[in-house]
């Protein structure tokens, strides 16, 4: 099974595709935030008279308790939900990759330092650690957001990247380019990485599932992003101080987090099933 | 491990009447004056010898706060688990029995919400409209008797129950949610092998099809999964328990933080995750036990 | 005597998402098989063999549409219910299967998944479900039934195996029996004894049988009557013997030719 094949199935996967365009959508959004943002994020232009205005023409999703526009604070804050998301993301990945496929192709006492490690840390609840960490290095901003969050998500990363490359070392392929004298570093590159980056695609994608909740966790408890600087889990944040009485604080921001994750886990659902090769027919 | 300012003293004395000179002389009594690394590696000795230290924000010793909010925490997460569990099984048997139906799109979408939308705000939601609002439900602590003891057993029961309701429905929630999504894609994968097309040569209504041969055969890996999400299941019980008021383990722990009391916050989440190394075995062997790998006879 | 087993014009085709044109399986298949007769269907694989099989029982997977008639001891089984199709299934028209460690639930015992074919029909005793599935394992040749009945699957012989498979088959007398392959995964000796088996237990009750089978040495020991699938369409449909002797069609004849079958049926 090629990795061309495993894509092109992704391509003509109905639900992948629709979750690929919302994702696509979140992620222009952020880009070009200022330009499509009506308002500015931060500034509060009459807190008396414009606090807590429900949904009009000029304001699309409403006001908060500060006069802020919450459009613009949602285009804005997918800027440093998705940046930090994304960075952690890559971080995890690169670093889940780097070292599963380092533990596979050495193995010794590599294999054996980082498959102990992982069995460690992977018991440690993730948002203890990092609320722990948080709370003691005190309030951080996005780039340490984005070192802590992604140096504790490489976990599940590296086993699925060590699993995939063990299994492929012992494949006929790889045996033969190894018997016509391609050098190891020649093997990993050429041969095995691609052939796992649909698996790294599928860690990549729950990675993003995981990360984008666990910011706004951490906004709950304080810890995350800090005001004024306007992110989807202090938005939401804030907005659960008017659950009953301004229900667009918080359908907008929850809507956002739950479409993208949602999306980066149908993703994640759609590219195991064409890596599988589809839903066999007997 | 401390590397912030403060320490228990500057946050519990905050505003209070007592003298620099008495806080200064309770820091020395209790190490709090000494480098981090050193109170590290002390409290670490300690520990070998079985010393989880005095945790200073309780006025207690850390080893008896645990003995009383592990506990609370063991029944939150497990009766959580055990509810989750089960409904996350039912809805993925639904799915895969009116496969590509409305069920299975209704039940799909309402599993995928239930990944996505953070937890917190669920539990935000429960509190607001089913206790609050409407007062189904107690919004928070373990009980409402107050002086517990003059009340009979079972009406003790049935208030902890009460109390139980919310904080533990919310997290089967996210349980259930999670459990049948693996489930359902477990199923459609066991729903291609052969002995299932046996099943239905039999006779047999695709029911019992689904819960006799389907089910048996894609179980084990969702128990084994479930041991690797305890982890986060306990991460989610700390937003639960600290929205709830439930004092339990995470409450325990967030408070020590806020307090910046380190013995008990170290002690907490090594707890948390010696528990949670426990229970993957347990899972692990659990599974091996419903579900042992098939014998590669041939 | 009036067929058993009637079938006219059966098509199937599949929609593969993606494609726009259904594929075509099965066109225009007719035969008929009287009660207590033997008849083989002969094709290569991709002829549609084993759809003809799961179609007959009712158990094309779901993006498969069957159209044309099957009439089957008095009943359309095209247009019948679906509860009604499964009340006949094991109970008038039963299947025996390929693969036979596979076609097993690999953690159910034997026994059980033998006596599970009378719960489903309507027996309420497991104790009663069990002997009967005792009983009928040791008929279809099982040694010491009674104990390999409480084995998994994986802890009995291939030829077990089948055994098992052919006890669940046979347990409620069905008026038709399938055998799908029922050899093709078996050792050569074992599949003699299967085959010797299939042919006593056809005998005995007076069943019909229709022995799906790419192996005309397989069909030739066994059934008096063969028919030809080519590419979804039954292009031969004669005694056996005299399909060995001369094959009509230019497709016969290669399948005639890949066997030297050591005896023609009487």
């Amino acid at each position: 099974m090629s990795g061309a094949t495993t894509w092109q199935r992704l391509r003509d996967d109905a639900a992948a595709r629709t979750a690929g365009a919302v994702l696509g959508a979140v992620i222009l959004a952020a880009l070009f935030a200022p330009w499509l943002a009506p308002f500015d994020p931060t500034v509060q232009p009459d807190p008396v008279s414009l606090r807590l205005l429900a949904p009009t023409p000029t304001h699309p999703m409403g006001t908060d308790a500060f006069s802020r526009d919450v459009l613009s604070r949602l285009l804005h804050g997918a800027r440093i939900s998705l940046g930090v998301a994304a960075g952690a993301m890559l971080l995890s990945v690169v670093l889940g990759t780097t070292l599963g496929a380092l533990a596979a192709v050495i193995g010794g006492w590599v294999d054996a330092v980082v498959s102990g490690l992982v069995d460690v840390l992977i018991a440690m609840p993730r948002l203890l650690v990092v609320i722990a960490l948080v709370a003691t290095f005190g309030a951080l901003s996005p780039g340490w957001l984005v070192l802590l969050i992604g140096g504790s998500g490489w976990l599940t990363t590296a086993r699925i990247v060590r699993a995939e490359f063990r299994d492929h070392l012992q494949r006929d392929y790889v045996l033969a380019a190894r018997a016509l004298g391609a050098s190891r570093r020649r093997i990993i590159w050429r041969h095995l990485l691609p052939a796992v980056a649909p698996q790294i695609g599928v860690a990549a994608a729950l990675a993003l599932a995981a990360v984008i909740p666990l910011e706004a966790a951490l906004s709950f408890v304080g810890l995350g992003v800090q005001p004024p600087m306007p992110s989807w889990g202090n938005i939401l944040m804030d907005g659960t101080d008017y659950l009953t009485t301004a229900w667009w604080l918080v359908v907008f921001p929850v809507t956002a987090i739950a479409l993208t994750v949602g999306a980066a886990l149908v993703l994640a659902d759609r590219l195991r099933v064409a890596i599988a090769g589809g839903e066999r027919t007997p | 491990m401390q590397f912030a300012p403060g320490d228990p003293f500057a946050t519990a004395l905050e505003g209070s009447d007592v003298p620099p000179s008495v806080r200064a002389e309770w820091r020395e009594r209790f190490g709090f004056d000494q480098p981090p690394g050193e109170r590290f590696v002390r409290w670490a000795g300690a520990l070998a010898q079985g010393q989880l230290g005095y945790a200073a924000s309780r006025h207690r010793p850390v080893a008896e706060v645990l003995r009383e909010a592990l506990p609370r925490t063991l029944v939150l997460v497990s009766v959580a688990l055990i509810v989750g569990f089960a409904l996350g099984i039912a809805a993925a048997l639904g799915q895969v029995r009116y496969r590509r139906r409305w069920p299975d799109r209704l039940l799909g979408a309402i599993t995928l919400a239930g990944v996505a939308v953070p937890e917190f705000l669920v539990a935000l939601l429960a509190m607001t409209w089913l206790g609050a609002r409407w007062r189904i439900f107690p919004v928070a602590g373990l009980g409402s008797l107050g002086d517990a003891a003059a009340w009979p057993l079972w009406e003790r029961a049935i208030d902890f129950l009460w109390h139980l309701a919310l904080p533990a429905g919310v997290l089967a929630l996210t349980v259930a949610a999670r459990v049948a999504r693996h489930q359902r894609a477990a199923l459609l994968a066991v729903m291609h092998e052969d002995f299932i097309r046996t099943a239905r040569a039999k006779g047999l209504r695709e029911w019992d099809v689904l819960v006799r041969h389907a089910l048996p055969n894609a179980i084990g890996p969702v128990i084994a999964l479930l041991g690797l999400a305890l982890p986060s299941l306990v991460g989610g019980a700390v937003l639960i328990e600290r929205i709830f008021g439930w004092p339990g383990m995470g409450l325990t722990l967030f408070d020590a933080l806020l307090a910046r009391d380190y013995p008990l916050v170290l002690a907490a989440v090594l707890l948390a995750t010696i528990i949670a190394v426990v229970a993957r075995a347990l899972t692990d062997a659990v599974a091996e036990v419903v579900a042992p790998r098939r014998a590669s006879a041939q | 005597m009036t067929a058993l087993l009637q079938v006219e014009g059966l098509c199937v085709s599949v929609a593969h998402p993606g494609n726009s044109d259904p594929v075509s399986l099965l066109r225009d298949v007719r035969f008929a098989l009287s009660p207590g007769e033997t008849v083989g269907v002969l094709g290569a694989s991709g002829s549609g063999k084993t759809t003809l099989a799961l179609a007959l029982m009712g158990l094309l997977p779901r993006d498969f549409t069957a159209t044309g008639a099957v009439h089957f001891d008095g009943h359309e089984l095209l247009s019948l219910s679906e509860g009604a199709r499964r009340s006949l299934r094991a109970r008038r028209i039963s299947i025996v299967f390929q693969e036979p460690l596979t076609a097993l639930n690999p953690r159910q015992r034997i026994g059980a998944q033998v006596a599970e074919v009378a719960r489903a029909h309507g027996e309420r005793n497991a104790t009663r479900a069990h002997r009967l599935a005792v009983e009928m394992l040791s008929r279809t040749g099982l040694d010491d039934a009674d104990e390999r009945a409480h084995r998994f699957p994986h802890e009995v012989s291939g030829g077990e195996r089948q055994r098992a498979l052919l006890a669940m088959a046979l347990l409620l007398d069905p008026a038709l029996l399938i055998a799908d392959e029922p050899t093709s995964a078996l050792d050569v000796t074992v599949q003699a004894q299967v085959l010797q088996l299939l042919r006593a237990q056809q005998r005995e009750r007076g069943m019909a049988l229709l022995l799906v089978s790419h192996d005309l040495g397989v069909i030739a020991t066994t059934c008096a009557r063969t028919i030809v699938l080519h590419e979804g369409h039954v292009i031969e449909d004669t005694p056996t013997r005299q399909l060995l002797a001369a094959p009509e069609q230019p497709q016969s004849r290669a399948l005639v030719d890949a066997v030297r079958p050591p005896e023609p049926a009487p």
